[in-house]
């Protein structure tokens, strides 16, 4: 496997048990405008290095988790909880 | 021996061009050599950080075909498919096209009944098309299980004898070749670092070897348009998802067309080498690492095997990955940038391959008259913002 998630509840899992829930973002406030919405969702930092993202177990604890992941190295940073 | 060098001469980048194109594979090539060739920019370099081809433009699976969905984008893809027929003569090359045939299987009625809908949309934009039943699949694929047997049948195809393979790297070499001789620099190893900004517009580009100015900077770097973005301060619509392939050891030619289950994601075919590239799914997360799964591999081979049971005795030699910049709606961003003098042909992780010789034309004619081309508007980045995003579901 790629790499493993340190899943709180269940320990270092391989990421295929995970769906993958992309970048954690600020949504904006919901009187803003129509282009603040569209940069929200359409528009991404894509970063190459560290991200906070979102990871769901389903086939484990089945929790939302917010996990910091290098996305070049594939790293886990230490100490994410969710 | 220095054999690159008789066909082609890497450069050191000088310090002023009228267009820098940055990324130096087949997008940022086929750009440079149409504005050689046909726009008569004198002053054009290609800067790329690794050696020329070494991101998509080498990892793709040489699949070339025109069978979308999305109506307004149609004939721009059906104008790329036939530049291909022309352009072995065009660069003086042997690009190996070969127009064998692409047949999508059809496991369900559902399917059926959406892949009819595609076809006529199609086959109105002129491209040729046709629905098969599983007797004529067998004849054209006679190593395909029609049977029972799989837990998802073989119920039917869309059938698009123009679709095919074209050589990657030899259409790489071609474009540039042809672009080394009208005096374009292809410059290897020199790594755009930022941008000179002046107000709201690009003046040249920062590189590890040193500023250099440009009255244009064409940005075609494959899967990293992202990075790019942040040394402008802006976000672009994409996701970088990486895509597994393998290929097997030779064996005697059995399988002609290209053959794919859009259902169950796999395509396969048989490359004039005689090895098998096997693929088709991209990975389940983002990410920018160039790494291969056994998860992948195996699933990819399982599903495949259902339908070529022949191939049981096959082994799989290499694998590899390439980053697909994936936008919501799975067409690309081409065009203005919103900075001035800065154009962009990014976010082609779905179809970029296939499209190069009409995205080489036309980024070329909107970097060289500033008018947007009525066959690459759909593209446009605004469309994001002015609910025009395209109607496309295939990849």
């Amino acid at each position: 496997m790629a790499f493993l998630i340190h899943c709180p509840n269940c320990g270092a899992r391989n990421p295929y048990e995970f769906k993958f829930g992309g970048e954690c973002k600020q949504a904006p406030a919901p009187q803003a405008d129509a282009k603040a919405w569209c940069d929200y969702l359409y528009f991404h930092e894509n970063m190459s290095g560290f991200q906070d993202e979102w990871w769901y177990h389903t086939m484990g604890c089945g929790v939302w988790l917010k996990i910091r992941r290098n996305t070049v190295t594939h790293e886990i940073a230490e100490g994410t909880a969710p | 021996m220095d054999t690159t060098g008789q066909i082609l001469r890497y450069k050191q980048p000088e310090k002023s061009y009228d267009v820098i194109v940055v990324g130096g594979g087949l997008h940022g090539l086929a750009a440079a050599y149409n504005l050689a060739r046909y726009h008569g920019v004198k002053r054009i370099a290609v800067l790329e950080r690794r050696y020329i081809g070494s991101g998509g433009s080498g990892r793709n699976t040489e699949m070339v075909r025109s069978n979308k969905r999305a109506h307004e984008t149609l004939p721009f893809y059906k104008e790329s498919l036939q530049m291909w027929d022309g352009l072995s003569a065009e660069l003086e090359w042997n690009l190996m096209v070969q127009k064998k045939g692409l047949i999508a299987l059809a496991h369900s009625d559902g399917e059926l009944v959406s892949m009819r809908m595609q076809s006529d949309l199609q086959r109105r934009a002129g491209i040729r098309i046709e629905m098969i039943t599983p007797q004529e699949i067998k004849k054209l694929v006679p190593a395909l299980d029609i049977s029972e047997r799989p837990a998802l049948p073989v119920i039917g195809a869309q059938y698009h004898p123009e679709g095919g393979t074209v050589h990657h790297d030899a259409a790489l070499w071609g474009y540039a070749k042809a672009a080394g001789r009208l005096g374009v620099d292809i410059c290897n190893g020199v790594e755009v670092t930022g941008f000179q900004i002046a107000g709201e517009r690009v003046t040249g580009v920062k590189t590890n070897v040193g500023e250099i100015t440009a009255a244009k900077v064409h940005v075609a770097v494959g899967g990293y348009s992202s990075q790019i973005a942040r040394m402008l301060g802006v976000k672009f619509p994409v996701v970088t998802i990486p895509m597994q392939v393998m290929t097997t050891d030779i064996m005697a030619p059995f399988l002609d067309p290209y053959v794919a289950s859009p259902r169950l994601h796999w395509y396969t075919q048989q490359t004039l080498k005689g090895d098998m590239i096997l693929g088709g799914q991209l990975d389940p997360w983002q990410s920018w690492n160039s790494y291969t799964t056994w998860q992948e591999c195996s699933e990819r081979v399982a599903t495949i095997l259902e339908y070529f049971p022949d191939l049981a005795h096959a082994r799989v030699v290499r694998s590899w990955n390439g980053l697909c910049d994936c936008t919501g709606d799975s067409a690309p961003v081409m065009g203005a940038s919103g900075i001035e003098n800065l154009s962009l042909d990014i976010a082609w992780g779905y179809y970029g391959f296939k499209a190069t010789p009409a995205c080489g034309k036309y980024a070329a004619e909107y970097v060289a008259t500033g008018r947007m081309p009525e066959k690459i508007k759909p593209f446009a980045l605004e469309r994001f913002y002015n609910r025009q995003r395209v109607r496309e579901i295939i990849i």
